[in-house]
């Protein structure tokens, strides 16, 4: 009896043993590897071959330039609001102390749009880095070394158009090159002097100019990055640093390389017709259609948008043009009323003949940034995310060389830059030949004047105003005289290294002369 | 004893057969053996009898009153209670033996209680064997048991375990004595059960009728204030889930505690309806939670619904039905005060005044969105119980309204309980709860909105045409009301989920049971949504600019579905051992368990270029669109599996001395292969102080505890699968011209040593009941320590902007819980009071270890710091407003301050104001989290007061620091600094004063409160006024819930998010909690 419940017992204990065995064995080994499902990982993605190897991780930095923190509200107030071109716009206290601030000085070090520019630029920084670290190391395509070294060109472009953004708005800034593998322990670098971030752009436009090539696929890769690109950036970088012969000869490399002309009308450069002309040298690319009116665009146009109702609603009507700029062009120079549009009076009429209403908050509006009505129509939009945003053209590169020429000095470089300034006049007279006279002067110091002020109507309301008045000397003297007194020569050429990156940092990062901790 | 054998051959000799039944007996006798009885007739008549001496029933004592009878009649009522027979035989020979067909004797019953009422549900068992049954609906039983001798056991949950010796009875009167109140009830454990008595951890229960009685859809809600130690942030969203969480923040990430719903893992119960809830428990202590390993460091909340209790056959019946409202408006300024505001504003700025000609109206937007919402709650279930099998069902509906218009949150609960007992040893059982639920969400920015919208602008022209915002914020703020309506009921949200379990439980050897159990849990939910046409828009002519109407003619509808799956697979294998020896007690249990999560889904929307769909549901689907017109959709999944080994064992002396162990190994696919499996595990030790000798001269406590425990766990909750891997997002694009090519960049910057945190910590507690048990309580000290903790930093803008988890530091969590209860009975008076209380304070012992940076949150307004609190609020204090240019000459000042800004304190006595004077303002975690409860009843009445609170903690009020247009005011700026003298507090109206927004203690406010959580008044109608109908029990009731809040927050409630330990306590316009009114009934058949 007794021996029998035991081996009743002993079957059941079997049978449980059994049916867990079986359960264990059904999910043993690979229970517990599970793979990501529907995602990819660096090692799986498959990498397409047919627009070059290297092409998935540059076209995230390029993605990376049409971000907000990048080519938005942060970096129209730090390169437009800040100079005397334009103001802040809107209604008077839309953006409260931190917009405010651009506008009047001093900027705060908690200011919001100097942490966005911080973040933008080394986020754009980092997806060249990335993408440089797959070129030279990764092993998962076979590349020949002319398609490595030009794909490391393309990456360390941009790398070096982040940093001189960099270098231009807060001076000292962390040197990052490379991709760090235990970020959060390796990357809190302390800054660099400007002087070796400048060398350091300078190396990477160097390679770029010499690796990227003239043209692309036009089909293909309309506004791709090329040689020009690189040599017109380097140019600047020059000329930022007043290395005048240097500056003359590598805009000159561009103006010989028979990519770039002056013959697109002054008023078509604007336009969406206008995009990727002869006259583009670096455009960020923008796009948009009726399914996807954002994702593959810029928010840009919109934030100088009109600020209006109904069809009139365009944006946020940041950055207006100021009366000083308005009434610094000569006289008859068609290049205003491109770069205006009015608000009120007669001449409140667009490029596309719609007469604007009457009540807005603001008197003028960056005409340069309208849409077309085209457009608007076929993408369902006002918001204008498929600006492209004309970062170098052409007629800035043929000034740089006029202006590093006048300085260089000697009759023939001045020769040769009042030559280069009247071909920039030439267009802007569109063939009306009572306008904008020719500049006869050989007096160095009369041409730069003249350089100066062609250079203001030429790029107003585009990004290099804030940036000129700084390396001209000229900021604090121009900026009080447009009632922008706050601003003082040993503060306020930088902005503040944001308070936020400050403490993140455990003050490794340092303040900027003249803010406060 | 010799001569009745004599006598018995004698008699054989004799032949059959006499009549007997002549001679008359008359005989009065008192407990006497029987063998006695028999010779006393001997005595008195000529009768005699034959038996063996050996019959065991001759001894049974019997009492007998038998006048003028005759011997059969006699006979009969003596054998009557007995296995005996008679047999005559002639010559007045009687034979008295045993009768086979009298072996079983059937013995009925009674089971009541101290106060004579009936206990149905009682088991009764026969001692030593598996006879068993169980008491009816009235208490009674009755069984069959093999001899009069045996000893029945009668036990029930809430009563004192019984043993009667049976003594030949037939017929029994049991009184049984209600448990040393809740000492001898059992708490649901990991994987099992434990005496209260017996825990070395800290564990509350939690009744189901305390879950039920509260007008709460999401039963989770209803534990606030009733568990020391446990938080609980409400939300006012119709069916939304609130912020749980155990013993403070352990970690900087995910916090959120661990269900158990009868078994299955789960992330929340919002698929329980709370009528369905028999307790639940929450276990809070490491050495409580060891057993749930990676996945219990959070806490474990342990859930178990309802089943049908032995020999019951019930069905029950609850509903209530309530009106929520907003109590507490956020306090704004009217249109005259926005003016008054406004101007001076402008005017601060040297900006030109507005032109108010055409906005001449007074809005109160917050009233145009909020509503009184309705809440009803109902509950029916059927139960029904039998020797073989037990089965319960139920039906469950729940409607939430919210008070925000047009949210609405419906749930209906379906559930299936059946157990059957296939043979003594061997059972089998399963569940299964069907639920579905449908959701009419609104935007709620619709609230921020209100918040911001100027008052003075009209609502609307007519049903399809309303105004704009004026210019200063048409851009960013919507007319709210057109907002709300625009977007009414366009999106359905439903979805389905089936959750069920089958399991087999087999006996081996009386000790051992064998349990196998396996689980689904396959959810559904869909998405139908609709993008309307936009109203027209009335813009008020501003500057002498007209008025004119407009209409965004680009707009198109459009139509979305989106469908999702999720299933989730476990299976439980477990062998618990049970052994009694002399005194000891010991449970083993050793198990296996495997869990599998994986989700799909998929979507898709279009828009339609040409023709505009209709608003109404039967035409949103993806197909209504040709598609040839723009389309986008979306597809994806998630698979994590985990897999673990554990065992414990409980063992008790004399119910003196407890040790409990328990071990858990673990695995889990969100890992990398070397940092896949880990070990937790603790161990506890109590000792009952009041079962010693020594102790029981102290009559006044009745039961003593000392505990002590130390548990090790993982935390890897709420940690997305596959984080070691390096994830790309193929999402953002290159594009050229006009054309689009795809990217690649990281998700986020894998750290391939990502590994759980690691929980470890100790309990010390005391349990005493007092005062012949009227007096409860229950105190516990714990220090905690998480180690490694995984944070969802975002690396500084030099490494790229990137989220990183990584594992950081360690953080200390130290605390103390204190429950007290009192319950007493006076007459027909009863009543009970209880309180508890938590303190917990939180430290982050180091952080950094492996990190350069600080971790911030919220702009910098969190910090989380070695030294202090996680998360805590970090600037600048204020200490009053510059009055006049003498104050900026006399006080430390910043760089640009002016007359009229909030001037702070100069921490470091430099004399400046600078970064380095901003220093710790509080803690977003209240430190103290306190609850109490009174119940008073008398008779068939009772009342129930429950209030709540917290204490000790601040609030950020963010909605205020929003710059980026001119948004309404609070009635706080109504007082202004508007001069020397004019305000202390509050700064000039100028937003370009920028050192006013910097974070300070402007913008903290005290987030203490106390909230009455409940005052319910019922009655227990008496039964004798519906004897005719079958009711057993009927209740109503009428309650308030969140009545009065004393608090001096300034936002809808005084609770801020505490989601994000990182960046918590931030009030942006937060959903209200609203006040809710019902009444409610409760009937039983």
């Amino acid at each position: 009896m007794k021996s029998y419940i035991t081996y009743t017992c002993f079957l059941k204990l079997m049978m449980c043993l059994l049916v867990t065995s079986l359960v264990c064995a059904g999910c043993k080994k690979g229970f517990l590897d599970r793979n990501p499902q529907g995602k990819y990982t660096s090692d799986t993605y498959p990498y397409p071959s047919g627009t070059g190897p290297y092409d998935t991780y540059l076209f995230a930095i390029y993605a990376e330039l049409r971000s907000f923190n990048v080519h938005s509200q942060a970096f129209i107030c730090a390169t437009g609001i800040r100079s005397d071109d334009g103001d802040k716009g809107s209604t008077p206290s839309d953006g409260g102390a931190d917009a405010i601030d651009m506008d009047n000085f001093p900027v705060q070090p908690n200011n919001i749009f100097v942490n966005t520019l911080w973040v933008g630029y080394y986020n754009l920084i980092n997806k060249a880095n990335i993408a440089i670290s797959q070129i030279r190391n990764s092993n998962t395509v076979n590349a020949s070394e002319e398609i490595k070294k030009q794909s490391e060109g393309e990456a360390r472009f941009l790398r070096a158009y982040g940093y001189f953004m960099l270098v231009r708005l807060f001076g000292r800034v962390p040197l990052i090159d490379q991709v760090f593998d235990d970020p959060a322990a390796q990357s809190n670098v302390p800054q660099s002097s400007p002087e070796l971030i400048y060398a350091f752009i300078e190396e990477d436009l160097k390679f770029a100019a010499q690796h990227l090539p003239l043209t692309w696929d036009a089909e293909k890769f309309p506004g791709r990055l090329t040689k020009g690109a690189a040599n017109g950036l380097l140019a600047k970088v020059y000329l930022t640093q007043k290395k005048w012969a240097q500056a003359m000869a590598t805009a000159d490399l561009v103006m010989k390389s028979g990519q770039y002309n002056l013959n697109t009308p002054y008023d078509k450069i604007f336009t969406e017709e206008g995009e990727n002309s002869s006259e583009s040298v670096f455009e960020v690319q923008a796009t948009a259609s009726f399914v996807t009116p954002t994702a593959n665009g810029v928010q840009y146009a919109s934030i100088m948008g009109v600020r209006g109702t109904g069809n009139w609603d365009m944006g946020w009507g940041w950055y207006t043009p100021s009366r000083n700029l308005d009434t610094s062009y000569e006289a008859g120079d068609p290049r205003r009323r491109r770069t205006i549009l009015y608000t009120t009076g007669d001449s409140a009429i667009s490029l596309y003949g719609e007469i604007l209403p009457a009540g807005l908050p603001n008197l003028m509006y960056n005409h340069k940034v309208l849409t077309s009505p085209v457009m608007r129509r076929t993408v369902g939009s006002l918001s204008g995310n498929w600006m492209n945003i004309r970062i170098l053209r052409y007629a800035d590169v043929v000034l740089m060389y006029a202006e590093a020429a006048n300085e260089l000095g000697g009759a023939a470089n001045i020769a040769a830059a009042r030559t280069a300034l009247n071909t920039v006049r030439t267009r802007a007279r569109g063939g009306n030949n009572s306008i904008l006279p020719d500049i006869t002067t050989d007096n160095q110091a009369e041409l730069r004047e003249a350089i100066r002020r062609e250079r203001r109507a030429e790029l107003a309301m585009e990004h290099d105003r804030f940036f000129d008045l700084v390396r001209w000397g000229i900021a604090e003297q121009t900026l009080h005289a447009v009632g922008k007194t706050n601003f003082r020569n040993d503060r306020d050429v930088l902005l503040p290294i944001p308070r936020t990156q400050i403490d993140l940092s455990k003050n490794v990062l340092t303040q900027n002369p003249g803010y406060p901790n | 004893m010799k001569l009745t054998l004599a006598l018995i051959l004698m008699c054989m000799l004799y032949l059959p057969v006499e009549i007997i039944g002549q001679e008359r007996i008359n005989l009065q006798v008192k407990k006497m053996p029987i063998a006695e009885v028999l010779a006393s007739i001997e005595q008195q008549t000529g009768y005699r009898f034959l038996y063996s001496d050996d019959l065991p029933a001759l001894k049974n004592k019997i009492t007998l009153n038998a006048k003028n009878a005759n011997i059969n009649q006699v006979l009969e009522e003596l054998v009557m209670h007995t296995p005996l027979t008679f047999n005559s035989l002639p010559d007045k020979l009687i034979v008295i033996k045993e009768d086979p067909a009298k072996k079983d004797i059937k013995v009925t019953g009674l089971v009541y209680n101290e106060k004579g009422i009936p206990i149905p549900g009682v088991s009764v068992q026969v001692k030593n064997t598996t006879i068993g049954t169980a008491t009816d609906s009235v208490g009674r039983f009755s069984l069959i048991v093999p001899d009069g001798n045996v000893v029945l056991i009668f036990t029930s949950i809430g009563y004192n375990y019984k043993e009667e010796a049976l003594n030949n009875r037939r017929d029994l009167n049991i009184s049984l004595v209600t448990a040393a109140q809740s000492l001898e009830k059992v708490v649901v454990i990991g994987y099992g059960t434990q005496r209260k008595r017996d825990l070395t951890g800290t564990i509350t229960s939690i009744g189901g009728d305390d879950i039920a009685k509260m007008p709460n859809t999401n039963p989770i809600s209803s534990l606030q204030g009733k568990v020391a130690g446990l938080t609980i942030v409400n939300s006012g969203r119709a069916g939304a889930a609130p912020t749980v969480r155990i013993r403070g923040v352990n970690s900087t990430g995910n916090s959120d505690p661990l269900y158990v719903v009868d078994g299955v893992f789960q992330t929340n119960i919002d698929y329980l309806n709370p009528g369905d809830i028999e307790s639940i428990e929450v276990l809070r202590d490491p050495s409580s939670i060891a057993i749930f390993g990676l996945q219990g460091g959070n806490g474990v909340i342990i859930v178990t619904t309802k089943r049908a209790a032995k020999g019951q056959t019930r069905v029950s019946f609850q509903s209530s039905v309530g009106i929520q409202k907003v109590v507490n408006k956020i306090k704004l300024t009217d249109a005259e005060g926005f003016k008054k505001l406004y101007d001076m504003q402008l005017q601060n700025l040297n900006a030109p005044a507005f032109d108010y000609t055409n906005y001449t109206a007074n809005t109160d937007w917050q009233d145009l969105i909020f509503q009184h919402a309705r809440i009803n709650n109902n509950t029916l279930t059927v139960a029904n119980s039998s020797e073989k099998s037990a089965t319960l069902f139920s039906l469950g509906y729940n409607v939430q309204e919210g008070v925000l218009k047009y949210d609405k949150y419906k749930k209906l609960i379906v559930r299936l309980n059946q157990e059957l007992r296939i043979t003594d040893n061997i059972k089998i059982g399963g569940d299964v709860t069907g639920f579905y639920w449908k959701e009419d969400a609104p935007t709620t920015d619709v609230i921020s909105y209100a918040l911001r919208a100027a008052p003075i602008v009209p609502v609307q022209a007519d049903e399809d045409l309303y105004y704009s915002m004026p210019s200063f914020q048409r851009a960013q703020i919507a007319n709210p009301v057109a907002r709300i309506n625009q977007f009414k009921n366009n999106v359905i949200r439903d979805g389905y989920r089936a959750v069920g379990n089958i399991f087999a439980e087999t006996k081996i050897l009386r000790t051992f049971t064998w349990r196998s159990s396996f689980y689904a849990d396959l959810g559904f939910d869909n998405l139908r949504g609709y993008t309307p046409l936009p109203y027209r828009y009335i813009n008020l002519g501003e500057k002498g600019g007209a008025t004119d109407t407009t209409f965004n003619n680009l707009a198109r509808t459009s139509v979305t579905q989106e469908q999702v799956q999720t299933r989730k697979f476990q299976q439980d294998h477990t062998l618990t051992l049970f052994k009694k020896v002399n005194k000891q007690h010991i449970t083993g249990l050793v198990g296996f368990t495997t869990l599998f999560i994986g989700s799909t889904r998929v979507g898709g929307s279009r828009t339609d270029t040409i023709l505009n769909i209709p608003r109404d549901p039967d035409f949103w689907y993806l197909d209504i669109v040709n598609p040839n017109n723009p389309l986008s959709n979306l597809g994806n999944g998630t698979e994590e599996a985990f897999m673990s080994f554990f065992a414990r064992v409980n063992y008790s002396y004399a119910n003196k001395y407890l040790l409990n162990l328990s071990y858990r190994r673990d695995g889990s696919s969100k890992f990398s292969k070397a940092n896949r499996w880990g070990n937790f595990g603790s161990i506890g030790l109590g000792w009952v102080l009041s079962e010693e000798a020594f102790f029981k001269k102290i009559s006044s406590i009745d039961f003593l505890k000392l505990r002590g425990a130390w548990g090790t766990v993982g935390s890897g909750m709420g940690l997305p699968p596959h984080l070691y891997l390096p994830g790309v997002t193929i999402r953002s694009s290159g594009v050229f011209g006009d054309r689009v090519y795809p990217s690649v960049t990281p998700e986020y910057v894998p750290d391939p040593n990502l590994h759980w945190e690691v929980v470890r910590g100790i309990d010390v507690g005391i349990d005493a009941r007092l005062l012949n048990n009227r007096l409860s309580s229950e105190i516990t000290f714990y220090d905690r320590t998480t180690k490694d903790i995984i944070t969802n930093i975002t690396l500084p803008g030099t490494a790229g902007n990137y989220t990183y988890k990584t594992n950081l530091g360690t953080i200390a969590n130290k605390g103390l819980e204190v429950t007290i209860g009192w319950r007493d009975k006076v007459g027909d008076f009863r009543y009970g009071i209880s309180a508890n209380y938590s303190y917990n304070k939180n430290k982050v012992t180091s952080i950094g270890d492996n990190i350069n940076f600080e971790i911030l949150g919220n702009n910098g307004a969190n910090r989380t710091a070695t030294g202090l609190s996680i998360g805590y609020f970090y600037g600048y204090r204020q200490i009053g407003i510059y009055q006049t240019a003498s104050d900026l000459e006399r006080m430390p000042v910043l760089p640009t301050s002016r007359v009229g800004d909030i001037a702070f304190e100069d921490v470091n006595n430099d004399g400046l104001i600078d970064s380095d004077d901003r220093v710790y303002l509080g803690t977003p975690f209240p430190p103290h989290n306190f609850g109490g409860a009174l119940n008073v009843g008398y008779k068939g009445l009772d009342v129930l007061v429950e209030a709540q609170g917290v204490a000790g903690n601040k609030v950020y009020v963010q909605r205020r620091t929003a710059t980026f247009a001119i948004l309404n005011y609070e009635v706080n700026r109504l007082n202004a600094w508007n001069g020397p003298g004019s305000s202390n507090v509050e700064p000039i109206l100028d937003a370009s004063r920028g050192n006013n927004y910097l974070f300070s203690s402007y913008f903290l406010e005290r987030g203490d409160y106390l909230r009455v959580r409940m005052l319910q008044i019922g009655y227990n109608i008496p039964q004798k006024l519906f004897q005719k109908a079958t009711i057993k029990q009927l209740r109503v009731y009428i309650s308030g819930q969140n009545i009065v809040t004393f608090s001096k927050t300034t936002g809808y409630t005084p609770e801020a998010p505490l989601g994000d330990p990182i960046a918590a306590g931030a009030d942006n316009g937060l959903y209200p909690v609203p006040a809710v009114y019902s009444v409610g009934l409760n009937v039983a058949f």
